[in-house]
């Protein structure tokens, strides 16, 4: 679709092309140079990658604002794919000469004779606006984002006298990609994200421990009014910290574990994300390679990635190749359905692409990555789940996990509960959970009505990514968990 | 090709210069530039070349003991001054800090040079050599039958330069080169996979091991988990491999950690002078090694490294502090502004055969997975897997299992201390075995 630029004088500079036109002063004629550069040792396919960021951040301790910084990037990479080959290259002169420069090194990646007639490039916009572009961030002033930043440190250090310090963060930034390729694409997208974090140690005497708490998204200064104050940030971690004062260390061994709503996506993402991105299948390297449209849930599981989804961390309007993302099922009441897609992997497996492929920066390659990924809810009241275990480990709030491409997982839990008679009990700190996906898959024997989203920084490959992982409350039937 | 460090050092002269006229009372500023080529081989074939050249600038100001940072990667003189005067402006918005501002004393510095971190063969190192050793890795691998598949193997280089001036005088520049080779594997059948590898790392070229040792070490590494399984959930000795010891030292480096200690988000906060260790545990941390991937003449504000013994034989001597921490604790920085250089504990004598000789019933931990570990309280917890020791022998695999522990509890315990300390990771340990740890499994 093609569309003029935005012009809504109430939501500023939301024209993706504008910091595009700004810095790197490129015309379509030369973009088309560029390209067959790329394509001229037999290439299939070149593809150019614009990024220009700028971000800001500013930290709270010790009562005073302490720092605060601003960054700017900007680079162009260029890709040429030859089968299942890829050249890549990268720069952060914006001059001809250097992207020229860059497009033959990419296309060393082939050996052959090539010719390219690339059309000229229409300028298209993403389809949906998954963002909330009304009062960014990166727009309000200083004192604005200050007294955000303020707040939330403030309700952390005053929920309790035994909060020794707290330490608060507030990181904005605005990012914008441009894709040009050889078939003839030329598309923009204006990314807001925005991340405040709260870390809080209390003290007891001798014992000291760590709460954290997060929020964000794609959002504007609507998110901190309406959605999560910053006190609702600051006073939640503060909370956490206290709790943990009197927590005891978890019980060794496999138990029936309840995973609460709040942080359990990371699970999800952990042990059913990783496994179904699309390059480590084709290569068959994930344990999940050859069991598309087979059962290996329970048939209360369905689990899919929205980057659609508004405002969220992982949100997109495009991906980082260009592609419009769809919702994309992976798992249908038990039964693989999909995988997440880039252009190569889903060429390669001659499968749709479905706008997952994404990249950490211009120096990176886009790869099959996840954007939100959810577990859709079920029926079961969350406290009745909690009611049906007599004795099990209740999991509230995780630091993340780790997935090895055989499906082992680990992650750790900050804060956790025992259960007791159906009760939770005490607070329990620092344990371990750890399984295989295909066993966790198959033993999630409840699923709650409720949702909570974990905020998160996917690492793949050295690439980092902004993702949300959703869950409802769930019960596991049995799970190791690490302690002592 | 990257530009000379000489006018580099130009640059950020002329960019100090602008930011004391326009306000700052001190101003330092850092360039970086790299060259990075890499290769990335799968299954005989190359799957990703990658070659760039990037540069970026970093700005710290400070007005009326009041600080902003600032970094970008536009270095035209337009988007820089704009910056400093942004930058500037900003700091004037943070609170005053009377412990903010730039080192007082930077040390002395001597040749880069002499630190061996700088090997002119890199750079002119062929592609073709880089893919060739990229190739010959992953076919030796792929040869060992029990190998299902390989993740790829690659070969990476890399040689940059990094230059500092700051307005206290300082003005400095060192270059440095790495290569790094390994491979990464996946063994087993049916849902029981296990996926391992190895890669070796260094700054000279001659000194990179040789494909056959990648790819042996990679290979001894995957297939002897196969067939791993669970076990009981028991408190037994661990003996850790080197790199196990490393990643226990990662930790202990947050712990002693200068910006953690004042904090006190850290267990070790106010036990400078304790016994925190058995007699037998000296860690040091030395930004001088000769040819040590940490080693640099000097940190990222400019204060020379240098060698800090962190705990001699198991008293807490010192913290690892840049200058603001310094100043916070009352003390002076080590240099260590960019965090660990060579972190590392002293070797001890034992071979590390017969440290695993020594345990009747026990683990050998070679890999963990995911997190887990809190400085506030020296707690770890993570996934785990290894080789199970029966009577002083390796027994059988096992995996999907967790340790847990403290950091201070196995400081303290640290039973018997390897003899096999290399410097190939800027954080480094020799093999080590803990009296007593949980390992949580059935």
């Amino acid at each position: 679709m093609t569309s003029k630029p935005n012009k809504d004088p109430d939501i500023a500079d939301t024209d993706p092309y504008h910091l595009f036109d700004m810095h790197f002063k490129i015309t379509d004629r030369n973009i088309t140079k560029i390209l067959s550069e790329a394509l001229s040792t037999g290439g299939d396919f070149a593809e150019l990658f614009f990024e220009y960021r700028m971000a800001g951040s500013m930290l709270m301790e010790e009562d005073i604002l302490k720092e605060s910084s601003q960054h700017i990037s900007m680079g162009i990479g260029v890709r040429v794919l030859k089968n299942d080959q890829t050249g890549y290259a990268y720069t952060n002169e914006p001059v001809q000469k250097k992207i020229i420069q860059a497009a033959r090194t990419a296309a060393a990646i082939a050996c052959g004779n090539g010719s390219v007639r690339t059309a000229g490039f229409e300028r298209k916009l993403p389809v949906y606006q998954n963002y909330d572009m009304h009062l960014p961030l990166h727009r309000q002033s200083f004192d604005t984002k200050y007294h955000l930043l303020q707040s939330a440190y403030v309700s952390a250090r005053d929920l309790d006298t035994r909060i020794e310090n707290v330490q608060a963060t507030l990181a904005d930034e605005i990012r914008s990609v441009t894709i040009a390729n050889s078939e003839g694409l030329f598309i923009s997208d204006l990314r807001p994200q925005v991340r405040m974090a709260v870390r809080v140690t209390a003290r007891e005497k001798d014992r000291r421990n760590t709460g954290l708490s997060t929020g964000g998204g794609r959002i504007g200064l609507k998110y901190f009014r309406d959605d999560t104050t910053p006190e609702t940030i600051g006073k939640k971690a503060a909370q956490e910290a206290i709790t943990l004062l009197s927590a005891v260390d978890p019980p060794a061994g496999e138990w029936p574990v309840v995973l609460g709503c709040e942080h359990s996506g990371v699970m999800i993402h952990e042990a059913v994300g990783h496994p179904l991105e699309a390059d480590t299948n084709r290569k068959k390297t994930s344990i999940m390679w050859d069991k598309l449209g087979k059962q290996v849930a329970g048939s209360a599981v369905t689990i899919y990635d929205d980057p659609t989804l508004p405002h969220l961390r992982g949100s997109l309007n495009i991906d980082d190749e260009g592609t419009i993302p769809e919702k994309c099922i992976l798992i249908e009441k038990g039964k693989l359905v999909g995988f997440l897609q880039d252009r190569l992997s889903a060429k390669l497996m001659n499968l749709p692409p479905n706008g997952h492929g994404r990249r950490g920066s211009y120096q990176d390659i886009p790869i099959p990555r996840m954007a939100n990924t959810i577990l859709a809810k079920g029926e079961a009241d969350p406290e009745d789940i909690i009611r049906s275990v007599k004795n099990g480990f209740y999991a509230k709030s995780f630091q993340g996990g780790q997935v090895q491409n055989s499906g082992k997982f680990t992650f750790s839990v900050n804060l956790g509960y025992l259960i007791e008679n159906g009760k939770l009990t005490k607070p329990v700190k620092n344990a371990t959970l750890i399984g295989t996906n295909v066993q966790i898959l198959n033993e999630v024997e409840m699923i709650g009505n409720d949702i909570g989203f974990f905020l998160g920084t996917c690492g793949k490959d050295g690439q980092s990514a902004p993702v949300t992982a959703g869950t409802p409350t769930m019960k596991i039937r049995k799970m190791t968990v690490g302690g002592r | 090709m990257p530009v000379t460090a000489n006018h580099h050092l130009e640059l950020a002269e002329r960019l100090v210069d602008f930011g004391r006229k326009n306000g700052a009372d001190q101003v330092e500023v850092t360039i970086g530039e790299n060259t990075e080529f890499s290769v990335d081989v799968r299954e005989g074939q190359i799957e990703k070349l990658l070659e760039a050249d990037t540069c970026g600038l970093s700005i710290k100001v400070i007005v009326d003991q009041r600080t902003a940072t600032a970094s970008s990667s536009d270095l035209s003189q337009q988007t820089l001054h704009t910056l400093m005067q942004n930058t500037i402006k900003q700091a004037t918005y943070a609170h005053q800090d009377t412990f903010a501002g730039l080192p007082d004393d930077h040390g002395e510095t001597d040749s880069a040079e002499d630190l061996k971190i700088y090997d002119p063969q890199i750079p002119e190192m062929e592609t073709r050599a880089k893919i060739a050793l990229a190739k010959e890795a992953e076919k030796i691998a792929l040869s060992d039958k029990r190998v299902t598949k390989s993740h790829g193997s690659g070969v990476t280089t890399i040689h940059g330069a990094t230059t500092l001036v700051n307005s206290k005088g300082f003005s400095g520049s060192y270059k440095r080169t790495l290569i790094a080779s390994g491979v990464y594997l996946q063994a087993g059948s049916g849902d029981h996979l296990f996926d391992e590898g190895w890669s070796d790392s260094t700054g000279t070229l001659a000194d990179l091991w040789k494909p056959e040792q990648i790819a042996e070490k990679a290979v001894h590494r995957v297939t002897r988990l196969i067939g791993a399984t669970k076990i009981k959930s028991q408190n037994v000795p661990v003996v850790f491999e080197p790199r196990m010891t490393a990643g226990l030292l990662g930790f202990l480096l947050s712990c002693v950690s200068g910006g953690n200690i004042y904090m006190k988000n850290s267990f070790l906060s106010d036990h400078l002078g304790k016994k925190i260790a058995g007699s037998n545990v000296t860690v040091v941390d030395n930004g001088r090694i000769p040819g040590a991937p940490g080693t640099r003449p000097f940190d990222r504000e400019g204060v020379s490294t240098r060698e800090t013994v962190i705990i001699d034989h198991g008293e807490l001597k010192n913290y690892l502090m840049d200058t603001y921490s310094a100043r916070k604790l009352g003390s002076r920085s080590t240099g260590n502004a960019s965090g660990a250089n060579n972190l590392y504990l002293q070797a001890g004598n034992t071979d590390p055969e017969n440290v695993i000789k020594s345990v009747k019933n026990g683990l050998l931990l070679t890999g963990t997975i995911g997190f887990g570990m809190v400085p506030s309280t020296g707690d770890i917890s993570r996934g785990a897997f290894g080789i199970w020791i029966e009577n002083g022998e390796l027994a059988f695999p096992v995996a999907e299992i967790t340790i847990s522990g403290n950091l201070g509890h196995m400081l303290r315990n640290v039973e018997i201390i390897g003899n096999d300390l290399t410097f190939r990771r800027s954080i480094t340990g020799p093999t080590i075995k803990i009296s007593e740890i949980t390992v949580g499994g059935k």
